[in-house]
């Protein structure tokens, strides 16, 4: 292929190889997809397969799923670091799901696999997929209950599957053993390994055609380009420094909640993303990793910046998120984080809106339903004796926005999976569905209405199922903006066999919480009741167009009674036709303000001291644990772990980069002063 | 021997090719759509054409009235017929997003009002067993409920169609088959798409979405052929005649009526496939076709001689249709596509297009909004006077108030304006060909391109730059390239049986009279359609390890599927498996989800007379032509029909034909081959 002399200033070998570069990852999410047994890989694509290049540097992506795509960013660059360049031979493909290791949470198992050319690194391809069962104390890798990582199931600190094209059979006898469903697991590695094999082949082909040399200048142009790039649409946000804090919650009585609150602070094309004052690690699920709390940011932030702009390791460097390790935003070990990624992910993206709702009123939306409705469940078929096991999650409303309503039964913003059909559900496992619909009046009101959300009715169609389950927002109700109502809450109901009517599970089984359930069975004929909650509002309801709401009327999206009492819309039913009783609606909203419209806060300016200094008598150290140890060390200022070297400052606090320590400096102890002593280790 | 007929049938105009079968002279009709009465259009062509209709031995139809009717949401308003409590699968869809990080976009809703959703009490389980039966009284009560529903004044549509989808229909389909006999017993004068006939797959929204499509298009087709085919035989015109199906092949016109959403892309295909012949033409095995009319611009690959098929397309994100289809992407971008100003005071254009009524603004006829059309006219590209050979005179006065309208929003000059709107389009068409070609590993620098349609030719160099395409290629006549595609089409019968086997216990005598059946079918459908020669056959399975979802298309071995040609088969899977995904997995059973069968009569590839020498041609005139919107060049105008293979002709120049309109910018250079095949390459 003729490129011009500069490849790197050649626009259209950028634009070839980067969609080149796209196309490998899009060839392993498509073999993944059509080798793998579980439906949560073939029809929910609950993977991502990244491309990344010697130093670990994301070069392309396939965006299946956001929440995955932002935390694997770390994983490799660790993984690497930890194991040393030279550990990796041709033909080795590394498993790890180590969530204090730059993990997602536990059922995300990453494989990677390095790519040589002509003898020499060329850099390494990965596949991150969520595993449907790796045992622990609940079916489907998902134990709402627990309180600590070993708990959750089998922990992976990096360890070779394959080692230069042999098995490295030890390893998969270990994981085989401590899976429940162990066919899965073995099916689904193997599509995952499939996928690299695919993806191996086309870099080949690719540097075959540019050429070693071309395809690594382009790529660092690429991105640079990307990180301008981003920068400028950073730049379209005002600077300044804006709040803004909501919970995770645990439907007992009274609930129990667990605070995340964000500083968030845009200056010249950098954003920082400070959650210091979040509250503490929780004993329980819902903690964050480090990168799963980075996604969230990450994937808020790429909602405010053109979608044409290159999502390789460029367009991540302007973002900085500081996150103290053992907050609920940065779990270390045992915390549990099972549920941070697909519950407080959601919630940490909706938090980023609520601060940006200060700077760019207009280009936000109200908060999303915000939970994924998880719901697992596993047992012996009936119609083959064998042990199936599966992880169902839901769509929600989202939030309304300045130009449109919120979209209805979406899922949630960490994931962009398609739910798996009521067929295939079926098919595969002894659920049958009795109803799936859309619920009126679940979204939000509001001058734009939050998008619906959904119920599903499962009845049990086997002797016994065991389910579990993890909801959120079962108490407290999404939120609206600028006068917007909140969304309806999600529900989780079970009606027992014999019985007329739904009940919670505590009010069924006696569980001290109707969100977060583990292990309870449940027998044929019972009913279960997966209710998503809906979306907020975006302005007050009573500006809705009449018109807008006969038509939500008219189509049951919202009852002729919300119409009169939320909308104040009269609106008659005569003959099962409805119209707009003009008189009844003037009356209605006679007495309401004529102008609720928005009005845009502005943040404070603060601006980093920046006279402090780095103490003297700074050293680079290398980490040597005993080979036992299970824990990592986390940098002082940013939360993010380290591998291997570690800035020790003179004042003998430890950083990732002597970056950080400048930044604790200037940044965060003119701020949180005293408290410092608090995040030393 | 006798007249082939060839008809395209767009959104804007139709076209008629006719060609002689002894001399291979052909000759061609363009003529306006009229999209409220297609067939008319179409009429009056062979008319024109002054052909006897009972001389014609061959009348293929390629039409767009399904697809514009789906695109602009104008089929029929549908009631959506399902099992009680699923009422709303239209609406959940699959969840997912079109974008990751898109706040602004809205989730497509179906082609039904939600409240036109009905449910019936019955259920069928994955194995085929009823969990609830299918009452008389519940059959009864659904079309009280759908007399009901039909009273509702408040949904506005002409045209009302039934669209059955039950669940596990396609495992037994007999409770939506009894549903659908009750109701057209009651309703006879409504017609129905039941999904176990229109897409009998697995998955109830992709089903249900293929369904509704179905139906959603029915009443306007069936009406459209009925009345074509009522025009044909007062004609004297006694043959049966066929319809360009999606998958590039041709079916019965009494099917397509019945199941028409396999011609959604009909009128696309037969443009490809005559891209693919030009581009043989000038031994050039990989071309991207691109035609370019009124409302819409198709984009095709053919990578080494050879087109590609799918059985996903989408109507837009989120609302799939489920049939073959020959591998394309269209958009909103044509002539009659309309220049806007988004809120962010961006300038636009499409996917809205202002049609073949009221059309561009300087077709003088009431449309007010500024076209790409209006566009070329202001940049001195289009002749006014000579559009359609002079039988559709522009009003370049309307074109300049319309562009300076949109002009002053963005506030730009006009001329700058109008360069915009078409660097705009231009860009548009660029990126669609970029992700079919980049995106699949392609690189499309090592492409030609060729360009139809009646806009094709006016922006092929333009998006040649942008792309850096080889070479590009206009067929003589571009704007019928279509019509002659259909001329060119094999007769084509796909035949397929869903059913499970299982490796471990194969009944191969039941798979063998399948396959027999299967094969019989195709031949004998193929006869009904005229092909009375050795058809190809082309049989497979496909094939999945048990437990997975997803299949992979392996070809079965000729002769009789034996336990020697059934072993063949799973070797041939597993090496296929191994091959594309580097793995077996060795003792797992193997299971055969579909066998498929196609026969293929191929048609007698007409060929296109070489064009007599001439002398070199000369300019007929020169006009003012803008490249750059700072200055006009003084241009010369060539008639297409001057040209002759004596030519060569350097940039800035413009051909002109009764079809098309080439422009040939600075730099570029065009010449002509023997059988007048333009080719336009950068000096």
């Amino acid at each position: 292929m003729a490129v011009d002399a500069d490849p790197a200033r050649d626009l259209v070998t950028q634009t070839v190889l980067y969609n080149r570069l796209v196309g490998v990852c899009r060839e392993m999410g498509t073999t993944m997809m059509r080798t793998a047994y579980s439906p949560i890989f073939s029809e929910s694509r609950d993977f991502s397969c990244v491309l990344f290049d010697r130093e670990g540097r994301m070069l392309a992506q396939t965006e299946f799923c956001p929440a995955q795509v932002g935390a694997i960013r770390f994983v490799v660059k660790w993984l690497i670091a930890e194991l040393g360049e030279d550990a990796v031979k041709p033909g080795d493909v590394i498993v790890h799901n180590d969530p204090y290791r730059g993990g997602v949470h536990m059922p995300e198992h990453v494989v990677i696999k390095p790519v040589y050319y002509d003898g020499e690194l060329f850099g390494y391809v990965a596949n991150i997929a969520h595993l449907v069962e790796i045992g622990g104390m609940a079916v489907g890798g998902f134990a709402a209950t627990a309180t600590e990582v070993y708990q959750e199931g089998l922990r992976l600190p990096p360890v070779w599957l394959m080692r230069e094209g042999e098995y490295n059979h030890d390893v998969w006898r270990m994981i085989m053993s401590n899976h429940r469903a162990p066919r899965y697991t073995w099916g689904d590695l193997h599509a995952m390994i499939a996928s690299l094999t695919v993806a191996e082949r086309r870099c080949h082909e690719l540097l075959d055609a540019f050429g070693l040399e071309t395809v690594r200048q382009v790529s660092a142009a690429l991105m640079d380009h990307a990180e301008r790039w981003m920068r400028n649409e950073i730049r379209a946000i005002p600077d300044g420094e804006y709040e803004f804090a909501d919970h995770m919650e645990d439907a007992r009585d009274p609930p129990a909640r667990d605070w995340i609150r964000l500083r968030l602070i845009v200056n010249d094309g950098e954003i920082v993303a400070d959650f210091t004052e979040s509250d503490p690690q929780a004993a329980h699920v819902l903690n964050c990793t480090y990168g799963v709390t980075a996604s969230g940011v990450y994937n808020a932030i790429f909602h405010f910046a053109d979608n044409d702009v290159p999502h390789n390791d460029g367009a991540y460097r302007p973002i900085t998120v500081i996150a103290r390790p053992g907050s609920i935003v940065n779990v270390i070990h045992p915390g549990a984080s099972v549920g941070g990624n697909t519950e407080t992910h959601p919630r940490i993206w909706g938090i980023v809106m609520g601060a940006l709702a200060q700077a760019v009123p207009a280009r936000v939306s109200a908060a999303t339903g915000g939970t994924s409705c998880n719901f697992l469940f596993g047992g012996t078929h009936p119609d083959t004796g064998h042990y199936y096991v599966h992880y169902h999650f839901d769509g929600v409303g989202w939030g309304g926005r300045a130009a449109a309503d919120g979209n209805s039964h979406q899922v949630v913003p960490n994931g962009n999976c398609p739910a798996t059909p009521v067929e295939i559900f079926e098919t595969r496992y002894p659920f049958m569905a009795r109803a799936y619909r859309l619920r009126t009046d679940s979204g939000g009101a509001g001058a734009q209405r939050g998008g619906l959300g959904s119920d599903r009715i499962l009845e049990v169609r086997a002797p016994s199922i065991t389910v579990s389950a993890l909801f959120d927002r079962m108490v407290s109700r999404p939120w609206g903006l600028y006068g917007g109502r909140t969304g309806d809450t999600s529900r989780l109901l079970v009606r027992r066999i014999g019985t007329p009517t739904f009940q919670t599970f505590g009010e069924a089984f006696g569980t001290t919480s109707n969100s977060r359930i583990a292990n309870i069975e449940l027998r044929e004929g019972d009913e279960v009741l997966i209710g998503s909650p809906g979306g907020g509002g975006y302005g007050a309801p009573e500006l809705r167009e009449p018109e807008q709401v006969l038509r939500d009327v008219r189509e049951r999206f919202v009852s002729v009674e919300a119409a009169r009492a939320v909308y104040r819309v009269a609106i008659d039913e005569i003959d099962g036709r409805f119209q707009i009783d003009d008189a009844g609606t003037q009356s209605l909203r006679r007495d309401l303000a004529a102008d609720s419209g928005l009005e845009q806060i502005a943040g404070d300016s603060l601006r980093p001291a920046a006279d402090a200094q780095r103490p003297e008598g700074g050293r680079w150290e290398r980490l040597d644990g005993d080979w036992w140890k299970t824990d990592v060390t986390n940098c002082v200022f940013c939360g993010q772990v380290i591998p291997s070297d570690i800035w020790r400052a003179g004042d003998g606090h430890q950083f990732c980069s002597q970056d950080c320590d400048t930044r604790y400096r200037t940044y965060w102890l003119p701020r949180y002063g005293q408290r410092a002593d608090a995040r030393s280790q | 021997m006798g007249v082939r007929i060839g008809i395209d049938t767009g959104g804007t105009f139709t076209d008629l090719v006719v060609m002689d079968e002894a001399s291979g002279q052909v000759d061609v009709v363009k003529l306006p759509s009229t999209p409220d009465e297609p067939s008319r259009a179409i009429l009056a062509a062979l008319e024109q054409a002054g052909i006897d209709p009972a001389s014609a031995t061959y009348f293929v139809l390629g039409t767009t009235v399904a697809v514009n009717a789906l695109l602009q949401r104008r089929g029929a308003r549908v009631l959506y017929i399902t099992t009680d409590g699923f009422e709303d699968v239209p609406f959940l869809q699959r969840v997912d997003r079109k974008f990751h990080y898109d706040l602004d976009w809205e989730r497509p809703l179906p082609l039904v009002a939600r409240r036109d959703c009905l449910g019936i009490r019955e259920r069928i389980d994955y194995r085929g067993e009823t969990v609830t039966a299918l009452t008389a009284d519940g059959i009864d009560d659904l079309v009280g409920t759908i007399r009901e529903r039909l009273t509702d004044a408040d949904i506005e549509s002409a045209d009302i169609a039934l669209a059955l989808n039950f669940l596990f229909s396609y495992v037994r389909p007999d409770h939506e088959a009894r549903v659908c006999e009750a109701l057209s017993e009651a309703f006879p004068e409504i017609p129905i798409s039941a999904s176990h006939e229109v897409a009998p797959i697995w998955r109830e929204y992709e089903r249900a979405s293929t369904t509704i499509a179905d139906a959603a298009v029915k009443p306007l087709v069936s009406r459209f052929i009925g009345s074509l085919d009522q025009g044909l035989r007062e004609r004297g015109f006694a043959r049966s005649w066929s319809v360009m199906k999606s998958n590039g092949g041709q079916m019965l016109s009494h099917t397509a009526g019945e199941r028409p959403v396999q011609t959604v892309l009909s009128g696309l295909s037969g443009g490809i496939i005559a891209g693919q012949a030009f581009g043989a033409e000038a031994a050039q095995e990989n071309v991207i076709t691109f035609d370019m009319g009124g409302t819409s611009t198709d984009v095709g690959v053919v990578a080494d001689g050879r087109v590609g098929y799918t059985t996903a397309w989408e109507i837009e994100f989120g609302l799939p249709v489920a049939a073959p289809f020959i591998e394309m992407t269209t958009m909103g971008a044509g002539g009659g596509s309309i220049a806007w100003v988004n809120k962010g005071g961006l300038l636009q254009v499409g996917p809205q297009s202002a049609g073949a009524v009221p059309g561009p603004a300087c077709y003088a006829q009431g449309g007010e909004e500024a076209t790409v059309t209006d566009a070329n006219v202001v940049l001195g590209r289009l002749n006014p006077d000579n559009f359609l050979g002079g039988e559709l005179p522009l009003d370049a006065d309307l074109a300049f108030a319309a562009i300076e309208r949109t002009a002053r929003k963005v506030g730009l000059p006009s001329v700058d304006a109008a360069h915009a709107v078409v660097e705009i389009a231009v860009e548009n068409i660029a990126e669609a060909m970029r992700l079919l070609t980049v995106q699949r590993g392609l690189d499309p620098r090592l492409f030609s391109l060729v360009a139809f349609g009646g806009a094709g030719p006016l922006h092929a160099a333009a998006i040649a730059r942008v792309i850096g395409t080889r070479a590009t290629l206009i067929p003589p006549h571009p704007g019928l390239c279509s019509a002659f595609g259909t001329l060119l089409a094999d007769i084509r019968v796909d035949k397929t049986w869903t059913h499970l086997v299982r490796s471990d216990a194969p009944d191969l005598d039941e798979l063998d009279a399948r396959l027999r059946t299967l094969v019989g079918e195709a031949v004998e459908d193929l006869g009904r359609e005229g092909f009375s020669g050795e058809p190809t056959i082309l049989r497979s399975a496909n094939m999945r390890y048990l437990g997975q979802n997803y299949e992979e298309e392996i070809p079965i071995p000729d002769g009789p599927l034996t336990q020697d040609g059934w072993q063949r088969l799973i070797d041939g899977f597993e090496q296929h498996y191994e091959a594309e995904y580097g793995y077996r997995i060795a003792n797992e059973v193997i299971e055969v989800v579909q066998l498929n069968v196609s026969a293929v009569g191929a048609a007698s590839k007409p060929q296109l007379s070489a064009i007599p020498d001439q002398p070199p041609a000369k300019p007929r005139t020169r006009r003012r032509v803008y490249f750059d919107p700072r200055e006009a060049i003084d241009c010369p105008i060539y008639e297409r029909e001057d040209l002759s293979p004596a030519d060569v002709i350097d940039g800035p120049a413009v051909i002109e034909e009764l079809d098309s309109t080439t422009v040939v910018h600075p730099g570029q250079t065009l010449s002509i081959g023997s059988r007048g095949l333009a080719r336009l390459v950068w000096a």
